[in-house]
């Protein structure tokens, strides 16, 4: 009997140790989403045939003493805009319900060749932005925690399948915290890398210069044995960085002493305020780390509309001149939350772009002068719990600032890390964000957190 | 905006917007203007968006 909730850390501590069958494991996730995928809806496409096939050929390589590392024989999904070879790739949307790609994503390799079992593909908000739609040819995730709420978005079915242990990680992509939202309203640890550490290549698009893939998993530790398969170097994405790639997991010290951190707190206190459950856990969690060791200080940036405007200009300008086409002649194949806000990006104009990304490089001026005595930056992931799912505003990311959105202007490494509950029992999450390459520092914090905390121990009761 | 302008606008784009959702979209007209606002602080003539290239050394 294989437990309905396991780490990647703890599954592959069993299987390297021949006490856990990859087979099992695998079938032992596909009986539990047969169970409870019914209300989730995080699986666009499970595919039981090429897990259990994936999965007895791990079983056979680690029983012949070829064992690959901490990923092998574990379950992972795919956010339905990561490509993979043969099997249709659709952005949860009508427009390209039918796109079978030829190749895997330059990412999807990575984690096969690191012996990750491919157990389906996963929910997205449509082509990563329009969400939570009920117009589409699949229904929205629903949040495990409880199911008539959001699970943040665009990464939705990752964060509810890893969430209720469908799948022991997950990918995500993040334009403007669609890894960090998930991860906070579902209380995921969820990182958005460096810009140019995980190559985008063979993820369809939201905005070149603000896509950033990366990993949901439960713990900062699995977060970084999935991300140590994704990053490196990749020709086919011009903006990957060919660097050498470090050793997240051994960053992970469980030690934050001496380290600096900046605590934005007017972000969430003024410029998009969070209620006061999410504003005591993340004031709780500052404490946590003073008393770690860490010095932690108050820091004032420009307020959040100025990095929120600058990012949702650039993401949605560069969104319209990938999906115009498809706009022009197939308008109501895409859901409405989608096709409405695209037609808002349609109105800026080319200066607007422009002056857009002038003001990106002043903000990165900034964010790069404050982190001069720093090592991190830590801020609110969410302004409350997971709302209710029918609750969500159409052009919600333009009424309120996003919390995240400040780190695609900056590029830098984030991470939504769950620092506690509120009394109803949903999780709440706090943000915390690096130096560009600095991915290790955020991991380490992170990890450190969770193993001083107790909220790791907590999970939905399905 | 007026509806005569996003009339005109979606018209120009050759987007074929049923007419509810130009109404919703019209309400929500003034938060791009926003941030388009935003954006716009007095900066010096010559200051550089921030995806200039660079290219690499041969």
């Amino acid at each position: 009997m294989v437990a309905d909730h396991l780490t990647i850390v703890e599954a592959a501590r069993l299987i390297k140790r021949k006490e856990l069958s990859p087979v099992e494991l695998a079938d032992s996730r596909l009986a539990r989403i047969e169970t409870l995928d019914g209300q989730l809806h995080s699986f666009i496409r499970v595919l039981p045939d090429e897990a259990r096939r994936g999965a007895r050929a791990c079983e056979a390589e680690i029983m012949a003493g070829r064992y690959r590392g901490p990923l092998h024989g574990i379950p992972i999904g795919l956010k339905d805009i990561y490509e993979t070879a043969g099997i249709p790739t659709t952005g949860h949307s009508k427009v390209m319900q039918d796109h079978v790609p030829a190749v895997d994503a330059f990412t999807v390799t990575r984690l096969k060749d690191a012996g990750a079992v491919i157990m389906g593909k996963l929910a997205t908000h449509e082509f990563a932005f329009g969400g939570p739609s009920f117009d589409l040819p699949w229904p929205p995730a629903r949040n495990p925690w409880d199911t008539t709420r959001f699970t943040g978005g665009s990464s939705s079915g990752t964060g509810a399948a890893v969430a209720a242990g469908l799948v022991l990680g997950g990918t995500g992509s993040d334009t403007g915290g669609s890894i960090r939202g998930p991860a906070a309203y579902c209380g995921l640890a969820g990182i958005k890398p460096t810009y140019g550490l995980v190559s985008r290549a063979g993820i369809l698009p939201l905005a070149f210069s603000l896509d950033h893939a990366g990993p949901l998993c439960w713990t900062a530790e699995d977060c970084a044995i999935m991300l140590q398969a994704m990053a490196g170097h990749d020709p086919a994405d011009p903006a990957s960085a060919d660097r050498p790639v470090p050793n997240f997991r051994r960053a992970l010290t469980g030690e934050v002493k001496g380290l600096r951190i900046g605590l934005v707190r007017h972000f969430y206190t003024t410029d998009n305020e969070a209620n006061a459950e999410t504003r005591d856990a993340i004031d709780a969690a500052a404490r946590q780390f003073a008393e770690m060791g860490a010095a932690v200080r108050e820091i004032t940036l420009s307020p959040l509309a100025e990095w929120a405007s600058c990012g949702v200009l650039i993401m949605m300008a560069e969104a319209y001149a990938i999906h115009e086409a498809n706009l022009r002649t197939r308008f109501t194949d895409f859901g409405e939350i989608f096709r409405d806000r695209m037609v808002l990006a349609g109105l800026w104009s080319a200066a607007d772009y422009v002056q857009a990304v002038r003001r990106r490089r002043e903000l990165i001026d900034e964010f790069d002068r404050a982190m001069a005595d720093l090592d991190l930056v830590m801020t609110a992931a969410a302004p409350s719990e997971a709302p209710k799912i029918d609750a969500v505003p159409k052009f919600a990311i333009m009424e309120r600032p996003s919390l995240t959105m400040p780190f695609n202007v900056t590029g830098t490494p984030a991470m939504s890390v769950c620092c506690g509950f509120t009394a109803a029992g949903l999780p709440l999450s706090f943000q915390i964000v690096g130096k560009r390459f600095a991915d290790a520092t955020v991991l380490r914090a992170a990890d450190a957190y969770e193993r001083a905390t107790p909220w790791r121990q907590r999970r939905p009761a399905l | 905006m007026t509806r005569q302008e996003l009339d005109a606008a979606l018209a120009r784009l050759g987007l074929d917007v049923p007419a509810q959702e130009r109404d919703e979209i019209l309400a929500a007209a003034h938060l791009y203007e926003d941030m388009a606002r935003r954006v716009k602080n007095p900066r010096w003539v010559g200051a550089e968006p921030a995806h200039t290239v660079a290219f690499p050394e041969q």
